[in-house]
């Protein structure tokens, strides 16, 4: 009973640390990758429509680091994690970079095999790859909405590809999917940040310290 | 748990230091993390700064924890953290709880 309990306070705690939404933004803006090219390719060309994002995503991620070291941290307070959570972040790193290469594999040989598969195909071997990544990082914080936004993310293909076979979407409807659901996570996660920056006011003037 | 002495004066042999709900909160938490912050503590226990100062003060008075003095920029920013000695009072004040409730007729 008492070894629950301080399982749940711990991961309460983790969860409380990491639940400013920022994740959600970032998720949100990077699924942008999968609509932004398509627009700027025109004008930048196949190659450099996609690479000029690289920059621009890593500048996304580390302005949100700043921000959250600079405004959310000072009013929420900052946590060093216990043995176990650290050894479940280094897990879910594992399993981040193994699905990335692992997507990254499959995106290069659906690239080649991009005239003999069909338009199905593709799309579905993203979305397995996207669904695994994704139950096993909800599994590995112990964050039920990752799983949903994996199921999500996992399906826009699926929808996308539905929508550019049967009712003449452009660019396989990835446009369409991706931008809603980038949209959604993102103001999904704007909402949890501006909530939890009411609900923590900054600390004028910390007596302890 | 059954092959355990049963208390002389149960009691008695629970730790006061602890036993205070503000004082065993923050003990809880800081038990199961490295270590955090006095911002980060404030928000989860929802004490004033003038209460976590008191109950802080007893709970380094007595050695379980310690402050570790820090700056994040130029802001100060220390960490708290539970000594061996404040881990090994937590679980004695655990089992010695559990057991005055195991000991408790239905």
């Amino acid at each position: 009973m008492e070894t629950t309990s301080l399982k749940n306070l711990e991961r309460n705690m983790f969860r409380d640390s990491i639940q400013d939404g920022i994740l959600d933004i970032q998720l949100g803006l990077m699924l942008l990758m999968f609509v932004l090219p398509i627009y700027i390719n025109p004008y930048l060309g196949d190659f450099w429509s996609s690479v000029v994002f690289l920059p621009l995503w890593f500048a996304i991620i580390l302005g949100f680091r700043a921000y959250r070291k600079k405004v959310v941290q000072p009013r929420v307070g900052t946590i060093q994690y216990g043995k176990y959570r650290k050894k479940r972040l280094k897990r879910l790193n594992i399993i981040i970079l193994v699905v990335n290469l692992a997507a990254f594999g499959i995106g290069i040989l659906s690239f080649f095999q991009a005239k003999v598969l069909p338009g199905w195909a593709v799309s579905a071997r993203f979305s397995i790859i996207m669904l695994v990544g994704f139950s096993l990082a909800g599994y590995m914080l112990e964050f039920p909405r990752i799983y949903l936004y994996g199921v999500l993310i996992s399906a826009a293909p699926i929808i996308g590809e539905y929508l550019y076979q049967n009712h003449g979407f452009s660019h396989h409807g990835f446009p369409v999917t991706f931008g809603v659901l980038s949209a959604a996570i993102t103001i999904n996660g704007l909402v949890i940040l501006l909530r939890l920056l009411r609900k923590y006011p900054p600390h004028e003037h910390e007596d302890l310290e | 748990m059954n092959d355990t002495k049963p208390l002389e004066n149960p009691l008695k042999d629970i730790d006061q230091i602890i036993h205070a709900p503000a004082r065993l909160r923050i003990l809880m938490m800081l038990y199961v993390v490295e270590s955090l912050d006095y911002v980060f503590l404030k928000n989860q226990t929802g004490l004033s700064w003038g209460n976590l100062a008191t109950h802080l003060g007893k709970l380094e008075d007595a050695g379980y924890i310690t402050v570790i003095k820090g700056y994040q920029g130029k802001k100060p920013q220390s960490q708290i953290q539970l000594t061996t000695s404040g881990r090994n009072a937590f679980r004695n004040y655990k089992n010695t709880f559990q057991q005055i409730l195991d000991d408790l007729p239905e």
